[in-house]
């Protein structure tokens, strides 16, 4: 491959990926989560325009992608009663250009500092229009929200959008719209003093860059991006509700990024990924799963402050000295009792919460296709014993593990 | 009338609260003048350094860059008029690499301004001249090191480096050579006198050799006020200044 062309295969590769994951996953369970994923990938890395590049930290984002959304519901109404002229895959830009609109008014006076006091605005105004979503009715539609239906726009290439395929190929194509723009801004000088106001806003100001002024650029391009993900959500769920706006999405999309890592590019992305799968598939098997998403979270940032992604990253290193399979026996010898630890975990916190919170009389469980009952003290007993038997096994693997860490780590020859 | 001064202080005054820091000074610094301001410690030579550089407003006074008036500009504003400073305590972009680093203190001189529609790998211009600017100082070989991790004489480097890269006419360095063993301030003073050359040079100093070495004339702050602006020569010989600061130190210069 030529070095030019070297920097776009990761983007022919997630194109290629896109394009052919409906024929190996066709099921229409699949094809939600899918377009779920899509949304919140774009959601997060709006996000972490301002986390990661600019140093913000916003406890208000849901905002931009919510009213992003709710544009595009009324949008699509004035398209089915109000013959207006709009196909539907040119709706994320106005999705976009409304969360714009929305950034810039708000951008003027929260983007003046960093820090806390951004921080703290964003909170206000993330909270202000959750509230305003059960005064303000005939916008945000009170309680039961605002439906559409996306299916009511003239028909592009014969595709009226009334099957899930079809949705997930237009909010795919957004994705990588979006995705590439959101990076292609990252090289740009406006990008570039993002990351230089966020080191050091004070050198920055001595460089010729007002520091407001760079927050600002980066939180409207946020905004536009926010926007995008909530006119595919939008066009995907056909309604939206206070839900869309309030802290606790606002927290989430915080939580995806921190999870894949701020500091990379990549990071919102994988941060979705796993969020979207724990999330649909993991609330299948059991009722608790938001608390194993809690632990994870936790233990993300006590481990690896810089995300899973940051995970993967420090595995270059011994990659290029050519020494990973340094690291392949005590993997192999830590995986069985981590992997032994996380499900005597799960086994205690499920067979507590079965005790505490089943039916009346419901005593048995079943659990990784034992069935047992959850009130006798044994399967805590035993489920404990493993837990610390994991523990005890992993304990004596560190100082090995370390040791080889170091050497895979280490450029010179063996020592 | 000859050219305006490089730098022109009037009078100026600042106050914190009731405690007045900078007291009436008035100094001009000619174009291409290499100028040193030394003075005890607490003297409020960096506050003067702020004052001019925008950092804060004076409470009285003027500061005029070339003539005109700046001292109610942002440091944005006063960067973009040709002055460009460095920190007492190193102040450059840690988790960008070195050469992004210089490349920050380019892009406003280079006219990329604000845009989003420029893809910073993609300019040619932009990346030679800071290919030029790392062998200016030297730290080619250090292209791609993150800033955070270079030694403390390196990014002191580096953040001259960051100061002279966008051109600016008036050069202000605020003890560049603070903390640093006897080869090292060597080195970064003969870099100083490398990149400044036919620029004005306003340098606050605590090393009384990097001083008398580098500068064409000293000013001495005393309790914020200028108790002597001459050369070198007669700012030792003075007895005010040896009275008022300098005795023991320049005792052990000589």
């Amino acid at each position: 491959m030529s070095d030019a062309l070297r920097p776009l295969a990761p983007w022919g590769v997630a194109a290629l990926v896109l394009a052919v994951l409906p024929f190996i996953f066709a099921s229409g369970a699949a094809l939600t989560v899918m377009n779920q994923m899509a949304i919140t990938i774009i959601f997060a890395l709006a996000y972490n325009m301002l986390l990661g590049q600019g140093g913000m930290l916003s406890f208000g984002h849901a905002v931009y992608m919510g009213l992003g959304g709710f544009f595009c519901v009324h949008l699509m109404n004035w398209v089915e009663y109000d013959n207006l002229w709009l196909p539907l895959p040119l709706l994320p830009l106005f999705g976009g250009l409304f969360g714009l609109f929305f950034a810039m008014i708000v951008g003027t006076f929260s983007t003046r500092r960093a820090g806390t006091v951004f921080a703290m605005i964003s909170l206000g105004v993330g909270e202000l229009i959750a509230a305003c979503s059960i005064i303000v009715v005939a916008f945000f539609g009170g309680e039961e929200g605002v439906s559409g239906d996306r299916t009511m726009g003239p028909t592009v290439f014969g595709l009226d959008f009334a099957s899930q395929q079809e949705v997930y190929y237009l909010s795919a194509i957004w994705l990588m719209i979006s995705a590439a723009a959101m990076y292609l801004y990252s090289r740009t000088p406006a990008g570039r003093m993002a990351n230089a106001v966020r080191d050091n806003e004070e050198r920055a100001e001595f460089l010729g860059y007002s520091q407001r002024k760079v927050r600002f650029m980066s939180f409207c391009a946020s905004g536009f991006f926010a926007g995008i993900a909530g006119a595919l959500f939008a066009i995907n769920f056909e309604i939206l509700t206070e839900e869309n706006l309030n802290l606790a999405t606002s927290g989430s999309v915080l939580l995806i990024t921190f999870l894949g890592g701020a500091g990379f590019f990549i990071g919102p992305i994988i941060g979705a990924i796993v969020f979207t799968l724990l999330q649909t598939v993991l609330s299948l098997y059991t009722e608790i799963w938001q608390l194993y998403l809690g632990i994870l979270f936790v233990a993300t940032v006590m481990f690896f402050p810089s995300g899973l992604t940051g995970l993967i990253a420090i595995h270059f290193r011994p990659y290029h000295l050519g020494k990973i399979s340094v690291l392949t026996k005590p993997y192999a010898l830590i995986a069985l009792p981590a992997l032994g630890l996380a499900l005597a975990s799960a086994s205690v916190l499920e067979i507590a919460f079965h005790a505490r919170h089943a039916a009346l009389g419901d005593e048995q469980m079943s659990l990784f296709g034992l069935s047992f009952n959850s009130h006798h003290p044994l399967p805590l007993i035993a489920a404990l014993a493993l837990g610390a038997l994991c523990i005890w096994l992993l304990r004596r693997q560190l100082p090995s593990f370390r040791e080889a860490w170091d050497e895979a780590n280490y450029a010179g020859g063996p020592s | 009338m000859s050219a305006p001064a490089a730098i022109e202080l009037e009078g100026l005054s600042k106050s914190f609260g009731r405690v007045e820091i900078i007291r009436d000074v008035t100094l001009a610094i000619a174009k291409g003048e290499r100028h040193a301001i030394i003075g005890p410690n607490g003297a409020g030579k960096s506050t003067l350094f702020n004052l001019i550089t925008g950092k804060y407003h004076p409470t009285d006074g003027r500061v005029r860059l070339n003539g005109e008036a700046v001292d109610q500009l942002k440091p944005y504003e006063i960067n973009r008029r040709g002055l460009s400073r460095s920190f007492q305590i190193t102040n450059i972009f840690p988790r960008m690499s070195v050469f992004e680093n210089i490349r920050c203190g380019l892009l406003w001189a280079m006219e990329y301004k604000y845009s989003f529609w420029h893809l910073v790998d993609r300019q040619p211009d932009l990346t030679r001249r800071t290919e030029e600017i790392l062998s200016e100082i030297n730290m080619s070989d250090k292209r791609d090191t993150l800033a955070g991790v270079l030694t403390y004489a390196e990014q002191r480097a580096l953040e001259i480096g960051i100061t002279i890269a966008g051109g600016a006419d008036i050069i202000m360095l605020d003890e560049p050579t603070a903390g640093m063993s006897a080869s090292e301030t060597e080195y970064i003073v003969g870099l100083i006198r490398k990149v400044t050359e036919s620029k004005t040079l306003v340098v606050v100093e605590h090393d009384m050799g990097v001083v008398f070495d580098l500068a064409d004339r000293i000013s001495v702050l005393v309790y914020g006020e200028i108790i002597a602006s001459d050369t070198p020569e007669n700012v030792r010989a003075s007895a005010a200044v040896q009275e008022a600061y300098l005795g023991t130190a320049l005792e052990e210069e000589a």
